[in-house]
């Protein structure tokens, strides 16, 4: 991939800037799916971004992904409990997109499951440790608070919106426009 | 769920031999593991050299098998992955687990 010539200075305007990689896809939130679908997504930014990053994008969104599956109204848990009619009912709709910017992965998830909880969106502190009572779960929220940068939830109607950012180094990227000449047009 | 269990005369060798620890097989990890390690009376050495990812409920089922451990039987933890250690790390259960980095030297048998 030349991106040289892209960047001769010559030439201005969006269209001959690099094309940014992106990944985007429609998804049940359910576990095998979303298992697919974060392999899908190391496979699609394999090539531009180090082994680090990757590891940190892929557990981010097998935890908001996987949260989503979880607490969904198709959640094997409830239908097993609570009776049939709740296990019938189709796994929450996912929509994720992810875009590869200057520095960093932008992020944007939207479901259909139900209201986060409010105390999840507080930068919040790790599980309490203790060797008598070890908490066995808790600790999605934490790896995702941990994980990335510029948080941001609402719902709207029936829906979800979650959008973060994963920082990345370009150091192991192929060269992205300086801030001089290749400005984002929306933001 | 493939787990490879070899007992010796000093200890249980699990390796688990799955390219992911994540929510789509913590249940049946952890179901696994604690039949195992349940009736356990030496050291259960846990080789996760093979996972190359782990989430949070991978997570939960580790803390599981670690609380089901009877009294006094080690569970001793050995070649974490970067992706792997990571989560150990970030949740600061690397301080609650016995992880060694120990090169293994039971492995050319299999």
């Amino acid at each position: 991939m030349n991106t040289a010539k892209n960047l001769d200075p010559g030439k201005t305007g969006e269209m001959s800037r690099p094309a940014q990689t992106m990944f985007h896809r429609v998804l049940r939130a359910e576990a095998r799916i979303v298992r697919d679908t974060l392999t899908d997504i190391r496979r699609r930014f394999a090539a531009e971004i180090d082994e680090d990053a990757l590891g940190r994008l892929e557990l981010v969104l097998a935890e908001v992904l996987n949260n989503v599956a979880e607490h969904g109204p198709g959640a094997p848990d409830i239908g097993e409990d609570s009776g049939e009619e709740t296990g019938h009912r189709a796994a929450p709709l996912i929509h994720l997109c992810i875009v590869r910017l200057a520095g960093m992965l932008s992020c944007a998830v939207t479901d259909d499951g139900i209201s986060l909880p409010a105390g999840c969106l507080l930068p919040p502190d790790a599980p309490a440790i203790s060797e008598i009572d070890l908490p066995e779960g808790g600790f999605g929220w934490f790896l995702i608070h941990d994980l990335t940068q510029e948080l941001y939830y609402y719902r709207e109607e029936r829906r979800n919106f979650l959008a973060f950012r994963v920082p990345v180094s370009d150091e192991t990227a192929p060269p992205l426009p300086e801030d001089q000449d290749g400005q984002f047009s929306s933001d | 769920m493939n787990l490879i269990v070899v007992p010796d005369l000093h200890q249980i060798l699990v390796t688990i031999a799955e390219p992911r620890l994540d929510a789509a097989v913590a249940t049946s990890f952890k179901d696994r593991m604690r039949e195992i390690v349940s009736t356990s009376r030496k050291t259960v050495l846990l080789d996760l050299q093979r996972v190359d990812f782990m989430d949070s409920s991978g997570l939960g089922a580790m803390i599981a098998i670690h609380k089901a451990m009877p009294d006094g039987i080690p569970l001793v933890l050995r070649g974490l992955t970067p992706n792997v250690e990571r989560v150990f790390r970030l949740t600061r259960m690397d301080s609650v687990f016995n992880i060694t980095t120990a090169p293994d030297q039971a492995r050319e048998a299999g």
